[in-house]
């Protein structure tokens, strides 16, 4: 197989989306699937990846019943915000007062939104966590919803705890839970839209943006499709209920079938349309595979497969992550890793807790152009070369720099101090690369050091010309001030370009 | 400092491995660029805005002190000063510490803006820092700085960070500051506050250049080498500007003053950058205060100062604002750790030759109630908006999404 793009002419649809043979499962294989599916390839990762089959390797990333936990004073909060807004409503008489009150809940939910990104954060960065957590990613980006919009932390909590264990479900099963989504029945306007007054809003991005694409639908059955999607409520600022006297019982034509459709049925008429076979999986390749076009050929092929399988995701991820398209050269190392790709893969590759800071963690992202949960618009992020300009370029670096840095402690404001005691306790504050590291690796050999370094930590077409340079910045390992030229080898090296192509 | 590549023309001669950059499907498009890339012509009568953060929220009633309100004194029985205070008028006086500071204000360069803040004031560091960042009220969660929607709005975007032109907006420190923040994409350029550069340059930085250097394939790859590399001529340049400096005031030693040694040198050397962000910590004084806060005010008056003379000097002092913000002032009750904790409204000082001076917006009532706090007079947008209508030359209302009164410091 060569590094040009595969086309149905040098590489048959029929074997595209096959099995990587046996034979074919190496370091380099183990390590391309790792960086696409996870954030990182560790050396230990990659051994214990080898140890199974690729097959074994995708079902225990992806292996069910995972619950990220939900933070304990959000459930709290989320169990008596209705409460409580209601005592204001009746209670208080004096508006100014009201307001107040108003704000301090607003300002909780916002103390709870950064204590939930946090969570995140460690969890994701967990490993057994990471390749289920970016497949989240992956339905975040479909499903988008900004958290400037929705503002509630536990709608976004519950959404995306909704993805979470969607993974393992069907696709159009999946879309109905999230229609019912307090999250984003807010964030697409969907308790505005009454039988009386329709809201296309979301009729139209569940068609252009979450399972057809533009030019697969029209204006009409959009028109129609709101219709069905009438009555849609949150109950108590927590909970989906359906409002049947705000619903539109009359016959609706969607996609040139009619019938007294709902919701549910709306999506499952979608399901029927050619379009939908092909359209989460175009996008699977945008987040997992390569920016360029891939012929449309192939993705037919598995668009058939899925469908015939029940739009199951599990299939879906099992046949896209150890399939012989996914494995070809020409899409193995050219890929810019995402802000929280990076971020997370770096202290995976250090083996670093994430820093405790939730100022410092969630700036770094706004920084890098990722803010957590609040994607510039509905469209979410674009990917790929999108991700790179000056300022996000600084911004990752000072993020490398950062973890070659001693902590100064007495710089740190009251904040701080209490988040590093925390981590502290909760055995996180491993989040700095120090020297006293780095000195286990003094006396190592240049040579060898670099061969480490470039096999770990970047890909294969980068590693003849890094290897020479590497080895010249770290010079004689034994001689005085190897640390530093250690440390100063890995800084370089975190910040280069190959280092942020996976 | 020997010959150091400073168009990336050079940087490609110089460096070994970049001819085959020349087959490569981007090399025309880079070359051609940096062919035309010229020093550009200075702007001498450019305008430039350089803000002061006091991050950890400064203590405004320890600055700017009411000292014949015997308010003052009961809130404060151990923090409260009347030593050596430096008299603005019969009601209110400087802080010790502030000599400098107070005869910028006699000689008409320093005007100080009491009472600044925003309704419904959030306590929390962070937020509080974004709502002034963002230029938000504090029901608003904007991701864009206000500097950054100037730069949308004036500074022609440059994805690659092109170094065909200055980076519109240089901070000193490890992270962009969120004002910085934009929706389109400009040249940022972030440095440290010191380094020498006589002994050449940092090893790190060296080793990342090797690495930039070595040979990248095409796509992504060297799309990201030429991001990169725009970036470091930048910074070279920077670099070198900083290291032949000659100022013309005695800077202290501390990390403000020589951030802001680093500033003037920039604009000296005709930089296109109109904006720099430099930020002094340590404000968040919750014990201890009156040693901290006079080592801080210390360090800030004297640097404020130094930066001032030097500009002077240079004959830059004409081009040149100095604004400091914090996020919040503190309690006008101390606490009983000899601190004070989280507040609200706080002066703040705007300097330069151009300034009008003196003491502009209505000074903070204190009352008997001590869990009470500050109620702002002034808007710190209403700040905001007369640096951008009548200094940056913008219209305010397309930054900051409406009129807010102006305070006429300019």
């Amino acid at each position: 197989m060569s590094n040009t793009a595969p086309t149905p002419q040098t590489f048959s649809i029929k074997d595209a989306w096959k099995p990587l043979p046996g034979g074919f499962w190496r370091i380099e294989e183990a390590q391309h699937l790792l960086r696409r599916m996870t954030f990182s390839a560790t050396p230990e990762a990659v051994t214990a990846a080898l140890r199974q089959s690729p097959e074994q390797c995708v079902e225990e990333a992806f292996k069910p019943g995972a619950v990220m936990p939900k933070p304990e004073a959000l459930s709290e909060f989320e169990s008596t915000v209705h409460e409580r807004y209601r005592k204001i409503y009746r209670d208080v008489e004096d508006p100014e007062e009201k307001r107040k009150l108003q704000r301090e809940l607003r300002q909780e939910d916002n103390d709870l939104f950064r204590e939930y990104a946090m969570e995140w954060f460690y969890y994701a960065r967990d490993a057994e966590n990471s390749a289920r957590e970016k497949f989240v990613l992956f339905l975040q980006d479909v499903f988008v919803v900004e958290r400037a919009k929705v503002k509630e932390t536990y709608s976004l909590y519950n959404l995306q705890q909704t993805l979470r264990t969607g993974v393992i479900g069907n696709y159009p099963e999946l879309c109905k839970q999230v229609s019912k989504e307090p999250a984003m029945i807010r964030y697409l306007d969907l308790v505005q839209n009454t039988a009386r007054k329709p809201n296309e809003n979301f009729a139209r991005e569940l068609f252009e943006l979450f399972t057809l694409g533009e030019g697969n639908y029209t204006e009409a059955d959009i028109k129609e499709a709101a219709r069905a999607l009438t009555g849609y409520r949150i109950k108590d600022r927590t909970e989906f209920y359906f409002q049947e006297n705000l619903h539109d019982d009359r016959n609706k034509t969607v996609f040139g079938e009619t019938g007294n459709w709902d919701g549910d049925d709306i999506i499952d008429l979608t399901f029927k349309q050619p379009a939908a076979r092909t359209f989460l999986i175009r996008e699977l390749i945008k987040f997992y595979l390569t920016e360029q076009a891939v012929p449309e050929a192939y993705i037919e092929a598995l668009g058939e497969q899925w469908a015939n399988h029940n739009f199951s995701l599990s299939y879906l991820i099992e046949t896209f992550f150890q399939s012989r398209l996914f494995f070809h050269p020409a899409y193995r190392g050219n890929f810019v890793k995402s802000p929280i790709h990076f971020y997370i893969g770096l202290c995976q590759d250090l083996r670093l807790d994430i820093a405790p800071f939730d100022s410092r963690v969630l700036r770094s992202m706004d920084v890098m152009g990722q803010s957590f949960y609040n994607p510039p618009n509905v469209r979410g992020w674009l990917y790929g070369e999108h991700w790179i300009n000056s300022t996000t370029i600084s911004g990752r670096r000072q993020v490398v720099d950062y973890l070659f840095t001693p902590l100064n402690e007495k710089k740190l404001n009251g904040n701080e101090q209490r988040d590093l005691e925390k981590a502290r306790e909760a055995e996180r504050g491993n989040f700095l690369v120090t020297n006293e590291r780095l000195k286990q690796v003094v006396g190592t050999g240049a040579d060898d050091l670099a061969e480490h370094f470039t096999t770990y930590f970047i890909t294969a077409p980068s590693r003849p010309s890094y290897r020479g340079a590497l080895e010249s910045i770290l010079g004689d390992t034994t001689a005085d001030g190897a640390t530093q030229r250690i440390r100063n080898a890995m800084i370089a090296l975190l910040q280069s370009p190959a280092y942020n192509l996976c | 400092m020997q010959n150091l590549p400073l168009t990336r023309r050079e940087f490609i001669r110089g460096a070994g491995g970049l001819g085959f950059l020349a087959f490569s499907g981007v090399a025309p498009a880079f070359l051609a660029r940096s062919a035309l890339a010229q020093t550009p012509a200075p702007e001498r009568d450019r305008s430039i805005f350089v803000i002061i953060q006091l991050a950890g929220g400064n203590d405004g009633l320890n600055t700017v002190i009411p000292y014949s309100n015997d308010q003052y004194y009961k809130l404060r029985p151990n923090l409260g000063l009347s030593n050596g205070l430096l008299n603005l008028n019969d009601d209110l006086a400087l802080h010790p510490a502030c000599s400098e500071l107070h005869q910028l204000f006699q000689d008409g360069k320093l005007s100080i803006v009491q009472n600044v803040g925003y309704p419904n004031p959030n306590r929390s560091h962070f937020r509080s820092t974004e709502i002034w960042e963002t230029a938000s009220d504090s029901e608003t969660f904007a991701r864009e700085g206000w500097i950054g929607r100037y730069f949308d709005n004036t500074c022609a975007g440059a994805p690659d960070g092109s170094v065909d032109h200055d980076p519109c907006g240089i901070h000193v420190g490890d992270m962009i500051p969120q004002s910085y923040l934009s929706e389109k994409s400009h040249s940022l350029f972030g440095m440290k506050h010191r380094g020498r550069f006589d002994r050449g340059q940092d090893p790190a930085d060296l080793a990342y250049e090797k690495l930039l250097q070595a040979d990248h394939i095409e796509g992504n790859a060297s799309y990201l080498q030429h991001t990169m590399m725009n970036t470091l001529v930048t910074e070279r340049r920077v670099e070198q500007i900083i290291a032949k400096y000659k100022a013309e005031a005695n800077y202290p030693g501390t990390k403000l003053a020589q951030s802001l040694k680093r500033v003037a040198a920039l604009i000296h050397a005709d930089m296109e950058t109109r904006v720099y962000f430099v930020s002094q910590g340590g404000y968040d004084t919750h014990a201890n205060q009156l040693t901290n806060h006079q080592r801080l005010l210390t360090e800030l008056s004297a640097g404020m100062n130094a930066f001032q003379q030097d500009l002077n000097a240079h004959k830059k002092d004409d081009q040149v604002l100095t604004m400091t913000f914090s996020e919040f002032g503190r309690r006008p009750a101390e606490n009983g750790s000899a601190g004070t904790d989280h507040g609200t409204a706080a002066p703040l000082f705007v300097m330069g030759s151009k300034v009008n001076g003196g003491l502009l917006g209505q000074a903070p009532e204190l009352v008997t109630d001590v869990k009470k706090d500050l109620e702002y007079s002034t808007d710190f947008r209403g700040i905001y908006s007369s640096v951008l209508d009548k200094w940056l030359d913008v219209d305010s209302a397309k930054i900051l999404g409406e009129k807010f009164e102006h305070v006429p410091f300019v």
